[in-house]
């Protein structure tokens, strides 16, 4: 029976390459999926795009793993999938083009999907009466209309699956959802119809369980962390896949888990209603999927089904929302909370005395409260005695030089506040905030063109 | 007897926006009905307070012996918005695991109670 291995190897622009250049020493695998955007990630990419067009696409993808590990990739017939292109899909074609003439590798075909960036389609879409409800907040979209640094969609696998079946032995991508980068392989390789929504959500979970990377093998994995083999060498996740069945697996001899608690975690990660997990390419339904232990790091799931895909695109919108800034000071024993939280204080009632007109300032205390806010144990007992404590304080403005003011105010707190503070890190930044608009355009909007281009 | 989610669940959390999601699984098939009673989603938003703005909502998954929490206007304003220092709420996962639930004698392990108070 015929039998495709797909590994996930990248869970974000920035992640190590090491598991993915292992698994194409080392695993038997016909594709490699490389996910490397995050919600975020392309409105940076933007940003870096305005200041040099050259720039808006992941090079690490082409200056770490195709040099590395590409050639031979290519040799072994692994076909790579990425949505690296991130916001300049031809600038990295481009760069995968020359790095696979450094390396001589003539014939060797790119293939490219644009059409998911559709900013300028905007002012046409507005006209027509298209509101785009923001699913978040309440709001106006002419509000934010001239402040936009991206508008893409969340493209399907069709235009990745094209380009596989013209022969790319590399497909880069834009804004293609996460799990379509896996999805498409398997779709060319059984032959699935857009409409077969069974298959198809099986291979978005695929998809899902690889897209980030040592998440699915033993990363990040509370169930029992201590136990997870070598971290040093983890692994990423391996899909194999039937007709018929479905297993999640790892490259041979190399760290990581693959159980059924480390599957579990992955396998509803950023889901919301487990019945409707709504994709560009199935609304998929796992809420009676289930997974089981089948053999040595490995588990199969099951029961996953799929229900007809809907109208309706994600659109990923980033537009500038502000400034924020983010102090810090660090206080010793005895009384390192007590010490921490009066310097707040007295910063505060500095800022309040020159009248900073902050929209929000939230104030936390690292070593403490800081990440689990409400929740943390801020009992007498954990608070008595703490070795250390950090005060933070971030402050958020939609005017930069509002925002700028509290910055001087830090580090003089070293010789007129509390005992013992101590300064690090240099003075903060004026950093930008961009935020997102969650929201959907209609799917005919949309024009997905496949390219191939030969070195 | 008085014990930690964190004894008797895993799990973990991701963003979608301002939105949260907390996957928590049994870590014993026997302790799924003891998790169905007593994390609901009443608890959840009086336990996390302020934290949380929005609505909260729980999907059952039985046949992975777990649950599905999704928690709105959670992240202070979402990863890109957010002043908190994890505003990925990255953190949320092992947050939930500090809500300290009822139970009866002989419904949970001896073994398993580890969680210092």
């Amino acid at each position: 029976m015929k039998k495709i291995a797909i590994g996930g190897g990248q869970g974000f622009w920035g992640d190590s390459p090491d598991a993915a250049i292992y698994m194409i020493r080392n695993a038997d695998i016909q594709y490699l999926g490389c996910d490397y955007l995050a919600e975020l990630t392309l409105s940076i990419m933007a940003k870096q795009q305005l200041k040099d067009p050259k720039k808006g696409y992941a090079p690490d993808f082409v200056t770490r793993l195709l040099k590395e590990a590409g050639k031979e990739a290519w040799e072994k017939g692994i076909r790579i999938t990425t949505n690296a292109g991130g916001m300049n899909v031809k600038g990295c074609v481009e760069a995968v083009k020359e790095q696979a003439e450094a390396q001589g590798m003539k014939g060797y075909k790119i293939g490219y999907v644009t059409g998911d960036d559709i900013k300028d389609k905007i002012p046409q879409l507005l006209k027509d009466g298209w509101t785009f409800p923001n699913f978040d907040y309440d709001g106006d979209f002419h509000d934010i209309a001239d402040k936009i640094y991206n508008c893409n969609a969340y493209i399907g696998h069709e235009g990745i699956e094209e380009a596989i079946a013209q022969g790319a032995d590399v497909v880069i991508t834009g804004r293609a959802a996460d799990s379509a980068l896996f999805l498409a392989p398997l779709a060319y390789e059984f032959g699935w119809a857009d409409d077969d929504w069974d298959n198809l959500a099986r291979g978005i979970m695929a998809g899902h369980l690889l897209e980030c990377g040592g998440q699915g093998a033993g990363g990040n994995y509370m169930y029992d962390w201590r136990s997870v083999p070598r971290m040093e060498d983890l692994g990423f996740p391996i899909a194999e896949l039937t007709e018929n069945t479905f297993e999640i697996t790892k490259a041979p001899d190399c760290g990581g888990i693959i159980c059924e608690q480390s599957c579990k975690e992955q396998f509803m990660y950023e889901v919301l209603d487990p019945a409707n997990y709504l994709t560009p390419d199935v609304n998929v339904d796992i809420s009676k999927a289930t997974i089981s232990q089948v053999g040595d790091n490995r588990v199969r799931i099951e029961n996953i089904r799929g229900k007809e895909r809907p109208d309706t695109i994600k659109l990923c919108v980033g537009y500038h929302k502000g400034w924020k800034t983010v102090s810090m000071l660090s206080f010793a024993w005895p009384d390192a909370y007590e010490k921490a939280r009066y310097c707040a204080d007295i910063i505060m009632k500095k800022m309040k005395k020159r009248g900073m007109k902050a929209d929000d300032v939230h104030i936390s205390f690292i070593g403490l409260n800081s990440l689990h806010l409400n929740v943390a144990n801020m009992g007498e007992e954990a608070l008595k005695n703490l070795n250390e404590c950090v005060m933070r304080i971030a402050v958020f403005s939609e005017d930069k030089n509002e925002c700028a003011r509290i910055i001087p105010e830090i580090s003089p707190m070293q010789l007129n506040g509390p005992p013992g503070a101590s300064f690090f890190g240099g003075r903060a930044h004026v950093q930008e905030v961009m935020a997102l608009w969650p929201t959907v355009v209609p799917r005919d909007v949309l024009e997905i063109q496949t390219h191939i281009l030969k070195v | 007897m008085e014990v930690f989610l964190n004894d008797i669940a895993h799990g973990r959390s991701g963003d979608k926006g301002d939105t949260s999601n907390i996957c928590v699984f049994a870590r014993r098939p026997e302790y799924y009905r003891l998790i169905e009673r007593e994390v609901t989603p009443e608890k959840l938003h009086e336990f996390f307070g302020n934290m949380v703005k929005g609505e909260i909502v729980r999907y059952d998954l039985p046949s992975l012996n777990g649950f599905n929490f999704v928690l709105r206007h959670a992240l202070g304003g979402g990863a890109t918005m957010s002043l908190r220092l994890d505003s990925l709420g990255k953190s949320m996962g092992s947050a939930i695991m500090r809500l300290k639930i009822q139970v009866n004698d002989g419904e949970i392990r001896k073994e398993d109670i580890k969680t210092e108070k």
